[in-house]
C-alpha cells in the first residue's frame, strides 16, 4: 500500500526533476539572449541627439541638410546662456587673488571637458583633430551618462581606512558656490533636452554605414561584409566537397577497410578544436602553400570550410540515406544509370536535408571566431571588394565583437555598438537556424502527405 | 501442355538452368521456362521460394545487391542477358519493373511518367507530352489525374500511385513488365483496377506477374508457374494448372493445404 | 492506340561492344575515383592538421625538452629567459572542463530523459527548438555574455547573485528530496500512524532542508568575488554550451533504446521513473556516456568564452578547487599569445602554442576514440 504510494511520489518526483531541467534549459536560453536582444536592439533604435543627425550630414551625408541646420541652430541658441557664463566666469575669475583663482581655473578645465564631451566643442575654438572630439553625445543615454559628469565628479571616500576608498558623487556645483557659473548646472540639468533636442529613430544605416573613428561613429558595414565574404567563402568551398563525400560514403562506399578510415577521419575532424583549425590555417594555407602573403579572407574562408566540412559531410549524409531505397531502384528499372539515379532522384529527395544541413552550417561558420583570429581577421579596416577578398584581412562580425569589448581604447563608450554587433550576429544564426527549422517542417510535411 | 508447344516461337524469354545464390545460400535451383510473348505468366509459391529472386534476374536488379551470383543462361530475344557484357541500362528500359510497394518518386505526376525518357535523353515537350498521355490512359489512370498532372504523386491514392508507376513503366515502351506482387498492398476495389489494366496490357506487353492471390491468378495470367524452396515444380497453361495439375505439390498448394 | 506496339519495336542490341563496355566500365571508374578522390581530401585533412601541427610544435621540445612544458606552472614566455611552464594552464583547462561537465552532464540528462519519456509530443516540439537555439548561438555571443553581462553582475553582487542561483538550483531540489524521504521514511511506522506521521517528517525535513539553504546562501551571500572573470564564470557559460550536445545525443541514445523495451517494462507493472532508471538508462549508457565525452570535447575546445570569460592568470589557484579565481587555459593562451608571437616566428614563444595545439589535438582525438569504442563495445553485445 504504502510502498505503491511512495513508487508513485517517486516517480513524480522523478518527473518533476525532468520538468525542472528542462525549465532550466529554456531560463538559460532567456537569460543570454533577452540582454542581448533588447541592448542590441538599442544600436538601432535609440534616441539621438541633434549630434548624431549632425554627424549623419557630415560624414556620411544622410539626412535633410536644411531641417538640420536650423535644429543646429535651434541648440546652438539653447546652448548660449551655457557659454555665456563660462566667459562671464572666466572674466569674474581674473579679478580673484592668485591660488583661489589657480584652483577655480583648474576646476573650470573640468567643467570645461566635461561640457565639451556632452555637446561637442565650444563655438569659436579650434576643430578638434580627433574626429570624436568634434561632436557632443550622440546617443540621450549616453548623453545623459555625460550630463551625470557635467552635475557630478567621482571622488573617493577613505573615511573607513579598513577598506579600499569607496566611490562617491559629489555635485561640482559646490566647487563654484558663489560665482557666475552657480546657476549653469541647474541649467544644463533643466536644458539638456533643448540643447541636444533628442528624438526616436530607427538607424538602420547600422548595417550599411562603415565606422568611423574606431567605432565611434556610424555602423558596422565593413564587419558585415566581412563575414558574409568568410561565409560565402567557406560555403563555396565546403559545400560541394561535403556533398560529393556523402554522395560517395552513401551511394558508392562498401564496408571496407578504407571506408571505415574515411569515416573516422571526418569523425575526427569533428572534434578538432577550432583554434587548432585556427593554427592549422596559419601554419598550412598561409606559411606553407601561401594563399596569401598573410591574413586574407581566401585564408580564413578556407578554414572555416574545413571547420564546417565534417557537419556537412555528416548532415547530408543523413539526408542521402533517408531516402526510400525504393526511389533508386524505381530509377534504375526505368533504365537509369547509378550516377542518372543519384542526380535525378535521391539528390533531389534529400535536397531539404542537404539544405538544412547547408544553412546550419552557413549559421556556424559565420559566429566562428577561432579560425579566424590568425588567417582572416583584423580589428579595424576597410569595406572589401570582391577581388580584394584574396589577398586582404577584413574585420568581421565575430572577431571584432570580442576585439570592441576587450582591446578597444573606451569600452564603455561603444557598448551599443558592441550590443549591436552581437545581436546582428546572433539575429544572423537564428535566422539560419530558423529557417532550417522551416525547411525541415515543410519536408516532413511533404513526406506524410 | 499444348498451348505452350505451339507458343515456343513466340518465346521472348528463354530460362535455361538458372542458379542463383545468395552468397552461401542458394536461392533458385535450376529452373527453366520460357515466357511467351504478350501472354500474362503468373509466379505462385509459398514466401521465400525464389519468385522475386527469379524476376529480379530478368533484369538483373540483383546486380544491385551485394554477393549475388547468378548461373545459368537467360535470353532476351535469343540475346544472352546474363554476362557481363550485357548493356543493362537498355536492358532495363526493355524489361520494366513495377514493385510490390508503389514507389513514386517525390515529384509531379507529369515527372513520373516521363522520368525514363528524359534520362533516355528525349527532349522535345511534344513527345513527352504525348508519350505521358499515352501512357496514362494506357494505364487507366488519365481520367483521374489530367487536372492535376502537376501536382505532387505523393498525394495519390494507393492504387493511384501503383497504376502511375505502371504508366511510368510503360512510358519508355518496354517489351516486358515484371510486376512482383503488384497488388499486396492494395485494397479490394484498386485491386480489381489493376487486374483489368493487366487484361488490357496484355495486348501490347508481356507480362509476368508475382503473386499470392491464387484468384489473381487463376484470372489475369494465361500461364502459372509455381515454384516451391527454389526450385519449379509446375509450368504450364493457368487453365491446367488450377484445375488439373500434375504435381501433388501444385495441388496442395493451390487448394489452400500449405503457404 | 500503340501503333509502333508490340511488332516493330525498334530493337537495339543488348550486347554492348568491347569498346562500348570499356568506355563505360573507365567512365565509371573514373567518376568513383574522382568521388573517392574528394572524399579523402576531406580526410585528408585530418592528417594534414596532425602533420602541420605536430611540425611546428617538435621544434619547441627539440629547444626546451619535455620536462619543463608539463611540470613547471611557471608560465613566462616573454620575459628574459622565458619560462614556458605549461602545468598551470593545463590544469586551467581540466578545471573549467571540470566546472562545465558539473554543470552540463546532470542538467542534460535529466533534460534528455524528460525529452524522450516525459513531455507530450507538442511540448517537445517546442522544447527542440530551445535545444537547438542554445548550439546555434556562437561562441562569441556566450563570450560577450560573460564578459559583458555576468563577470561585472558578479563582480559587483558578488556572492548575493551565487546565493539567488543556489535557491535557484537548491529549492526545487530540496522539495524533491524531501518528498521522496518523507514517503520512504514513514514507510517504516505502523498504518495507523501513517498519515500524519508522514506530514510530520515532511514538515522536519522541509524545515531542515529550507534552514540548510538558508545558511548556505548566507555563506555564499557573504562572498566577495574579487574578479568577474574567472573559472566559475568561464565553467557556467561552457556548461550551457555543452549542454546541447550533452542533450541531443543523450536523447537519441534514449530514443534508440526503443519502444519496445519500455512496453516490457510498463508491462512488469513499473513505474516511469523505474523504467527509465533501471532499463532505458541502463540500455542506452553507451550513448550517454558518448553525450558526456563528447561534451567535454566542446568544453575542452571551446576558445572565446574562456578568453573572454576565465580571467587569463596562468595560475593553480590555492586551494586548486577554488573556483572564483581567473585561471588560463590552452586555447585562450593560443589565441591571446599567438599575436606576439607571430611576429617571432620560429622562437620557442611561436613554437609553444603549437605544442598546445597538439596536446589539444590528442586529448580530442583520445575522447574521439573513446567514444568510437564505447559505442562500438555495446553494438557489438546488442548484435
Ligand atoms: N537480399 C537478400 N540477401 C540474402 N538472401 C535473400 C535476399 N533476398 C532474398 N533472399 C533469400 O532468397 C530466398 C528467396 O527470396 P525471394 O526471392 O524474395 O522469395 P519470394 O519473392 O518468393 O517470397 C529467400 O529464402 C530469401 O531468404
Ligand atoms: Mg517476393
Amino acid at each position: 500500500m504504502s510502498s505503491r504510494s511512495t513508487r508513485r511520489i517517486l516517480d513524480r518526483a522523478f518527473t518533476g526533476l525532468g520538468g525542472f531541467s528542462t525549465l532550466l534549459l529554456a531560463a538559460a536560453l532567456l537569460v543570454i539572449l533577452v540582454p542581448i536582444l533588447i541592448k542590441g536592439f538599442g544600436a538601432f533604435v535609440f534616441r539621438e541627439t541633434v549630434e548624431h543627425r549632425r554627424m549623419l550630414l557630415d560624414l556620411y551625408e544622410t539626412g535633410d541638410r536644411a531641417a538640420v541646420e536650423t535644429e543646429v541652430a535651434a541648440a546652438a541658441k539653447a546652448r548660449e546662456p551655457v557659454y555665456a557664463m563660462l566667459g562671464a566666469f572666466k572674466k569674474e575669475v581674473e579679478a580673484l587673488p592668485a591660488p583661489e583663482r589657480r584652483k577655480l581655473k583648474s576646476d573650470c578645465k573640468d567643467l570645461e571637458k566635461a561640457l565639451n564631451s556632452l555637446l561637442g566643442p565650444a563655438p569659436g575654438t579650434t576643430q578638434p583633430i580627433l574626429l570624436r572630439q568634434r561632436y557632443g553625445q550622440n546617443r540621450w543615454d549616453r548623453a545623459q551618462v555625460a550630463i551625470g559628469k557635467v552635475l557630478y565628479e567621482e571622488a573617493y571616500d577613505y573615511s573607513d581606512s579598513s577598506q579600499m576608498g569607496k566611490k562617491i558623487l559629489v555635485p561640482r556645483v559646490e566647487r563654484f558656490r558663489g560665482t557666475s557659473l552657480e546657476p549653469l548646472f541647474d541649467y544644463v540639468r533643466d536644458q539638456s533636452k533643448a540643447m541636444l533636442l533628442p528624438r526616436w529613430i530607427f538607424y538602420g544605416g547600422f548595417l550599411t554605414h562603415t565606422s568611423r573613428d574606431a567605432h565611434f561613429f556610424g555602423g558596422i558595414r565593413a564587419e558585415v561584409l566581412g563575414t558574409f565574404y568568410l561565409t560565402l567563402g567557406a560555403m563555396l568551398f565546403a559545400v560541394p566537397m561535403g556533398v560529393i563525400a556523402a554522395i560517395y560514403l552513401v551511394e558508392y562506399a562498401r564496408d571496407n577497410w578504407l571506408n571505415s578510415l574515411i569515416r573516422s577521419c571526418v569523425s575526427t575532424l569533428a572534434g578538432v578544436p577550432s583554434i587548432v583549425f585556427g593554427l592549422f590555417g596559419l601554419a598550412f594555407f598561409i606559411n606553407t602553400i601561401h594563399v596569401s602573403g598573410s591574413k586574407s579572407v581566401l585564408a580564413g574562408s578556407l578554414t572555416l570550410g574545413l571547420l564546417i566540412l565534417p557537419t556537412l559531410i555528416r548532415a547530408s549524409e543523413e539526408a542521402l540515406r533517408a531516402v526510400p531505397h525504393t526511389y533508386k531502384q524505381a530509377a534504375l528499372s526505368l533504365g537509369a544509370s547509378p550516377w542518372k539515379s543519384i542526380t535525378t532522384v535521391i539528390l533531389p529527395a534529400a535536397l531539404p536535408g542537404i539544405l538544412t544541413g547547408i544553412v546550419i552550417s552557413m549559421g556556424r561558420a559565420a559566429g566562428e571566431t577561432a579560425p579566424i583570429i590568425f588567417t582572416a581577421a583584423v580589428s579595424v579596416g576597410q569595406p572589401l571588394t570582391l577581388l580584394k577578398t584574396l589577398t586582404q584581412p577584413t574585420p568581421a562580425l565575430s572577431w571584432n565583437i570580442y576585439n570592441l569589448c576587450t582591446e578597444h581604447e573606451a569600452v564603455d563608450e561603444i557598448r551599443h555598438v558592441q550590443y549591436g554587433m552581437v545581436f546582428t550576429l546572433v539575429l544572423l544564426v537564428l535566422l539560419l537556424n530558423l529557417s532550417a527549422i522551416v525547411i525541415r517542417a515543410r519536408l516532413s510535411r511533404k513526406l506524410r502527405v | 501442355m499444348e498451348t505452350i508447344a505451339e507458343a515456343r516461337s513466340t518465346r521472348v524469354v528463354d530460362i535455361n538452368n538458372l542458379n542463383i545464390h545468395y552468397g552461401q545460400k542458394q536461392a533458385v535451383f535450376n529452373v527453366s521456362l520460357g515466357i511467351v510473348r504478350q501472354q500474362v505468366t503468373a509466379f505462385i509459391g509459398p514466401s521465400g521460394c525464389g519468385k522475386s529472386t527469379i524476376l529480379r534476374a530478368l533484369n538483373r536488379m540483383n546486380d544491385l545487391i551485394d554477393h549475388v551470383r547468378t548461373e545459368g543462361s537467360i535470353r532476351l530475344d535469343g540475346e544472352e542477358i546474363n554476362n557481363p557484357m550485357v548493356d543493362v541500362i537498355e536492358l532495363r528500359r526493355r524489361v520494366g519493373m513495377v514493385f510490390q510497394k508503389s514507389n513514386p518518386f517525390p515529384k509531379s505526376v507529369y515527372e513520373n511518367v516521363v522520368y525514363g525518357l528524359r534520362i533516355a535523353g528525349l527532349r522535345s515537350r511534344a513527345a513527352l507530352d504525348e508519350i505521358a498521355e499515352k501512357s496514362l490512359r494506357s494505364a487507366a489512370l488519365w481520367d483521374e489525374v489530367k487536372d492535376r498532372l502537376h501536382d505532387s504523386a505523393l498525394g495519390l491514392s494507393g492504387g493511384q500511385m501503383q497504376r502511375l508507376c505502371i504508366a511510368r513503366a510503360i512510358a519508355v515502351n518496354p517489351e516486358i513488365i515484371l510486376m512482383d506482387e503488384p497488388c499486396s498492398a492494395l485494397d479490394p476495389k484498386s485491386t480489381v483496377r489493376i487486374e483489368d489494366l493487366i487484361g488490357e496490357l496484355r495486348r501490347d506487353y508481356t507480362i509476368i506477374i508475382v503473386t499470392h492471390n491464387m484468384q489473381q491468378a487463376a484470372r489475369v495470367s494465361d500461364c502459372t508457374a509455381f515454384f516451391y524452396e527454389g526450385c519449379l515444380i509446375e509450368f504450364g497453361a493457368t487453365k491446367q494448372i488450377f484445375t488439373k495439375p500434375e504435381q501433388k505439390h501444385t495441388e496442395d498448394y493451390i487448394t489452400g493445404r500449405f503457404g | 492506340m500503340n501503333a509502333d506496339v508490340p511488332g516493330n519495336r525498334p530493337q537495339h542490341g543488348l550486347q554492348l561492344s568491347k569498346r562500348a563496355r570499356r568506355l563505360r566500365r573507365l567512365g565509371s571508374l573514373a567518376g568513383q575515383g574522382f568521388l573517392l578522390l574528394i572524399t579523402s581530401l576531406s580526410s585528408l585533412a585530418v592528417l594534414f592538421i596532425f602533420i602541420f601541427i605536430a611540425k611546428d610544435a617538435i621544434p619547441f621540445f627539440t629547444l626546451r625538452g619535455f620536462a619543463e612544458f608539463f611540470t613547471s606552472t611557471r608560465w613566462y614566455p616573454s620575459s628574459q629567459p622565458p619560462e614556458f611552464g605549461v602545468l598551470s594552464i593545463f590544469f586551467g583547462s581540466g578545471i573549467v572542463t571540470l566546472g562545465a561537465i558539473i554543470v552540463s552532464v546532470p542538467l542534460g540528462i535529466s533534460a534528455a530523459v524528460c525529452l524522450s519519456d516525459v513531455l507530450p509530443f507538442h511540448l517537445r516540439q517546442m522544447v527542440k527548438p530551445v535545444i537547438e537555439m542554445l548550439a546555434a548561438i556562437p561562441s562569441v555571443a556566450y563570450g560577450f555574455f560573460a564578459l559583458v553581462v555576468l563577470a561585472p553582475m558578479m563582480q559587483e553582487k558578488g556572492g548575493s547573485v551565487l546565493a539567488v542561483l543556489a535557491w535557484c538550483i537548491g529549492a526545487p531540489a530540496a522539495v524533491l528530496v524531501v518528498l521522496v524521504l518523507s514517503e520512504v521514511l514513514s514507510g517504516g511506522m505502523p498504518v495507523r500512524f501513517r498519515g500524519a506521521g508522514r506530514y510530520g517528517v515532511g514538515a522536519a525535513l522541509l524545515g531542515l532542508a529550507g534552514w540548510g539553504l538558508w545558511r548556505a546562501s548566507a555563506f555564499l551571500n557573504a562572498i566577495v568575488i574579487p574578479s568577474g572573470t574567472n573559472a566559475l564564470n568561464a565553467s557556467v557559460i561552457l556548461g550551457i554550451m555543452a549542454l546541447p550536445t550533452v542533450v541531443s545525443v543523450s536523447e537519441d541514445a534514449l530514443q534508440a533504446a526503443g519502444r519496445d523495451l519500455r512496453m516490457a517494462s510498463y508491462a512488469l507493472g513499473a513505474t516511469r521513473a523505474e523504467t527509465i532508471l533501471r532499463v532505458v538508462i541502463p540500455a542506452a549508457i553507451s550513448g550517454i556516456t558518448s553525450a558526456v565525452i563528447l561534451g567535454i570535447m566542446r568544453a575542452i575546445g571551446e576558445t572565446m568564452v574562456v578568453w573572454m570569460a576565465s580571467g587569463n592568470a596562468a595560475q593553480i589557484p590555492t586551494p586548486w578547487f577554488d573556483f572564483l579565481q581567473p585561471v588560463r587555459t590552452l586555447t585562450a593562451t593560443i589565441a591571446g599569445d599567438m599575436g606576439e608571437a607571430d611576429h617571432v616566428t620560429g622562437s620557442a614563444r611561436y613554437h609553444v602554442l603549437f605544442a598546445m595545439a597538439l596536446c589539444l589535438l590528442a586529448f580530442s582525438f583520445a575522447c574521439n576514440l573513446a567514444s568510437e569504442m564505447v559505442v562500438r563495445r555495446t553494438k557489438r553485445r546488442a548484435g
